[in-house]
């Protein structure tokens, strides 16, 4: 297979730069369905949901990440990927991810027996993240 | 005069004393180096959202339906001061509080009707002193905010806005100029400012040609879900700011009293030195006074 070109990709949550570099395939959770993106594609700005993100190396190596909520945005050969929060599924800790996962569960229970109001998609989409998390870092271990 | 034993219990508690403050104002400084770096960690986010909703709505040209966006009279305004959980940082917790009550006193002059919401325990035991009613507040946190924590407030402070509940939220924190400066600001973040959405330097980026970008699901949607995200952001960087300043201010307080310490632990030294000399010439005295009355 001919040599693809590789573009630079951004991952970025609140806390910290995530993944800086250049890629030669990203492969996204779309609200929609999943999105993959290649050198020179077009300009898109798209949601994201929990789920995981592929970032496909120059030289064949894989980098995924167990990504929350957020945005997509591919412009000028750069594609930027703005998320609540995410983690290297090799690099998972899952005393983080339960906590995630209890604390996110809890504030569904409050949000169901009317006692906050709240963003029903967004707690739903904490718990399958932290979910995520743990999922793979059975795989790891 | 004191005597030579009560000189010596005191420079031991001084010492004791000199010792703590040392020791917090080294721990103050390693987290306050922490917090700056989480606070740089976080501008690439902020600058890139922020350049994504305002592409966003700049396709989308006119906005309208969007509660957060929506400006109406002002009946009541939510007042949230940002503070410690702890104290011992010099004016860091009161002169936050100090312009909240200003701001209260000014708002009600003008009719308005004040909400409080409060993060940080030593703001939350202020205001529960001055028996206001507290609307909510937020603890336990304030040192080493979490994205989660600004979120969950940034959704009950989205929830007061658009509910009519309150018709403006002001943010009132330490901005982190430097370990040794912080200064008070207050920050309207609901409604939010137009000038977000236009772009800070209007005309000072060139238009990209938006026209060919695809949007998954449509932009409308998108800048939806954007706002929100937005005050999610901002009100993370008031919060890492806050907690800087609060480490900041920690530092300098206690360096202060460290040095207040060691000035008064040489004073004292000196005092005990005076008095045991004083103590060892009287003797002297004594005990030639006592030979020559032989």
């Amino acid at each position: 297979m001919a040599e693809r070109t590789p573009f630079s990709v951004s991952v970025v949550t609140p806390e910290r730069a995530v993944f800086d570099g250049e890629a030669e395939m990203l492969v996204v959770p779309g609200e929609a369905g999943e999105i993959g993106v290649l050198a020179r594609h077009v300009a898109l700005e798209a949601l994201l949901e929990s789920g995981l993100t592929r970032i496909h190396l120059p030289g064949g190596e894989k980098i995924e990440l167990a990504t929350g909520p957020g945005f997509f945005e591919v412009h000028a050969s750069r594609a930027l990927v703005l998320v609540d929060d995410a983690v290297d599924v090799r690099e998972t800790d899952p005393t983080r991810a339960t906590a995630q996962l209890e604390e996110a569960r809890a504030e569904l229970a409050r949000l169901e027996s009317g006692e906050v109001e709240g963003d029903r998609w967004r707690i739903e989409q904490k718990i399958r993240h932290a979910e995520n998390q743990l999922a793979s870092g059975g795989h790891s271990r | 005069m004191a005597s030579q034993q009560d000189i010596k219990r005191r420079i031991r508690s001084v010492r004791s004393t000199y010792k703590i403050t040392k020791a917090m104002e080294l721990v103050s400084a390693a987290k306050l180096r922490r917090s700056q770096q989480r606070i740089v960690a976080m501008r690439p986010y902020a600058d890139r959202m922020l350049e994504l909703i305002t592409s966003t709505a700049q396709t989308l040209g006119k906005i309208h339906g969007l509660p957060l966006l929506e400006d109406r009279e002002t009946h009541t305004v939510a007042l949230l001061p940002l503070t410690g959980d702890r104290g011992l940082a010099g004016a860091f917790n009161a002169q936050v509080l100090r312009r909240s009550f200003v701001l209260e006193h000014d708002l009600q002059a003008q009719g308005i009707e004040v909400k409080w919401l409060v993060s940080g325990k030593r703001g939350r035991s202020s205001l529960k002193f001055r028996k206001r009613d507290i609307d909510t507040a937020w603890t336990g946190f304030s040192d080493q905010p979490e994205f989660a924590e600004a979120q969950a407030m940034a959704h009950h402070l989205a929830a007061l806005y658009a509910s009519g509940a309150s018709d403006a939220v002001l943010l009132v924190y330490n901005r982190f100029g430097s370990a040794v400066v912080q200064t008070v600001v207050e920050q309207e973040i609901l409604p939010l400012p137009r000038q977000v959405l236009k772009g800070f330097e209007e005309g000072s980026m060139p238009a990209p040609a938006r026209g060919e970008v695809l949007y998954e699901p449509d932009p409308g949607l998108i800048l939806e879900r954007l706002i929100p995200a937005y005050l999610e952001t901002e009100l993370f960087r008031a919060l890492l700011e806050s907690a800087a300043s609060e480490h900041g201010a920690r530092m300098s307080a206690m360096r202060n009293a460290s040095r207040n310490a060691e000035e008064l632990i040489d004073l004292l030294t000196l005092i005990m030195n005076r008095a045991r000399q004083a103590a060892i010439t009287q003797e002297i005295l004594e005990v030639v006074a006592g030979a020559d009355a032989l």
